[in-house]
């Protein structure tokens, strides 16, 4: 079975069973099925009786210890699951177009990460300026995962991850910027108390002017996605607790998905 | 003019904190000195608009009778773009 984002919304239930997650019969993980995955283990991470089936697929195992996915499962207290795959025999080729998956747990740590990615995308390929760009952008979206969680994250798992891949072919990079925050809604309910549910409160975030209670800012991902789509004629795409929406050249569409913890964020963007 | 040397905050400049924090010491740098500002952003190589917005709205509020310019981006075109998103370039 192949999760990716075009279908992790419907197959993700066949992976998922109350506490436990068994992805024995995965084959395949995009970045944002991982981002979402791994919202997932952040949310059973307390749960006594949490248990994660790894991948029987050699080659998904062999990615999954090249991106340090169990570091986070270590982190994420799924020792014995981290164990075992670290126990699988690497390639020893490394893939210049994968990055490790980053967890930046505080601001200072995700600070100190942006040269790491300005030098990232630098080495992708990526010419004039768009290195500084993608890194801006990288910026605003961590930026908001700080903003709006700092002394409210609902789990012990603070900060963010970030997920980078080259797709050097294709000449696009994929960027996945997520965080087991508050989300949308709950961070702009304060000063906006007409919002409804999670898509209208993606939707007020996304158009700008979006201030908590006692500020006035909140464009930060207006500027997101204009310069996505006018400098890389990329796609945002954004999932809070039950809400997806996704903006390209095209416009919004939105769509009500499986809830998960706090927010997953994905550019796509074209070189 | 005082010239304020952007680079000397960090060549990344990052963050609504840092950009609050960096407002700041540019009181105690310009000092009560006469004339206008100018907020030198050459060998930065990232300004981000979070940043940017708390720095520049920052400057502007400590010194409103006083013009606030930026200079030296004219080679990174991703610092006059976040420039041009919080206004500082009107």
């Amino acid at each position: 079975m192949k999760l990716t984002y075009e279908n992790i919304n419907d197959k993700i239930k066949e992976v998922l069973n109350g506490n436990q997650a068994d992805l024995s019969d995965v084959s395949h993980l995009d970045s944002w099925s991982l981002a979402l995955v791994l919202s997932i283990l952040i949310e059973k991470q307390r749960e006594a009786k949490k248990r994660l089936i790894l991948p029987t697929n050699k080659d998904l195992l062999r990615y999954l210890k090249e991106i340090g996915f169990s570091e986070i499962l270590d982190e994420l207290n799924y020792k014995k699951e981290a164990k075992l795959l670290d126990g699988i025999e690497a390639t020893g080729q490394e893939d210049l177009n994968i990055k490790k998956i980053t967890h930046c747990r505080l601001r200072s740590h995700f600070d100190g990460k942006l040269s790491y990615f300005l030098e990232t995308f630098r080495e992708f390929g990526l010419k004039k300026i768009d290195p500084e760009r993608v890194t801006s952008l990288i910026g605003e979206l961590g930026n908001n995962s700080f903003d709006h969680n700092l002394g409210n994250w609902p789990t012990d798992f603070m900060g963010c991850l970030i997920i980078v891949k080259n797709y050097p072919k294709e000449k696009y990079v994929q960027v996945i910027v997520s965080d087991a925050g508050v989300g949308f809604l709950t961070s702009l309910l304060p000063a906006f108390p007409e919002l409804k549910n999670d898509i209208e409160a993606l939707r007020k975030g996304l158009r700008g002017n979006t201030g908590r209670v006692g500020e006035k800012r909140g464009n930060g991902l207006k500027v997101i996605q204009d310069w996505t789509i006018k400098n890389f004629s990329g796609k945002v795409s954004i999932q809070s607790g039950e809400g997806l929406i996704e903006v390209d050249k095209n416009g919004m569409h939105e769509e009500k998905c499986n809830k998960i913890l706090g927010t997953i964020a994905q550019l796509t963007l074209h070189y | 003019m005082v010239t304020i040397q952007m680079r000397k905050f960090g060549t990344i400049l990052n963050s609504r904190p840092a950009g609050r924090e960096a407002a700041l010491r540019v009181k105690q740098i310009v000092n009560g000195a006469n004339g206008d500002i100018s907020l030198d952003f050459s060998k930065v190589d990232l300004l981000t608009p979070s940043f940017a917005d708390e720095f520049i709205q920052g400057v502007k509020r400590l010194y409103q009778d006083k013009k606030v310019e930026p200079t030296g981006f004219s080679e990174n075109k991703v610092i006059e773009d976040t420039l041009k998103v919080v206004k500082a370039l009107d």
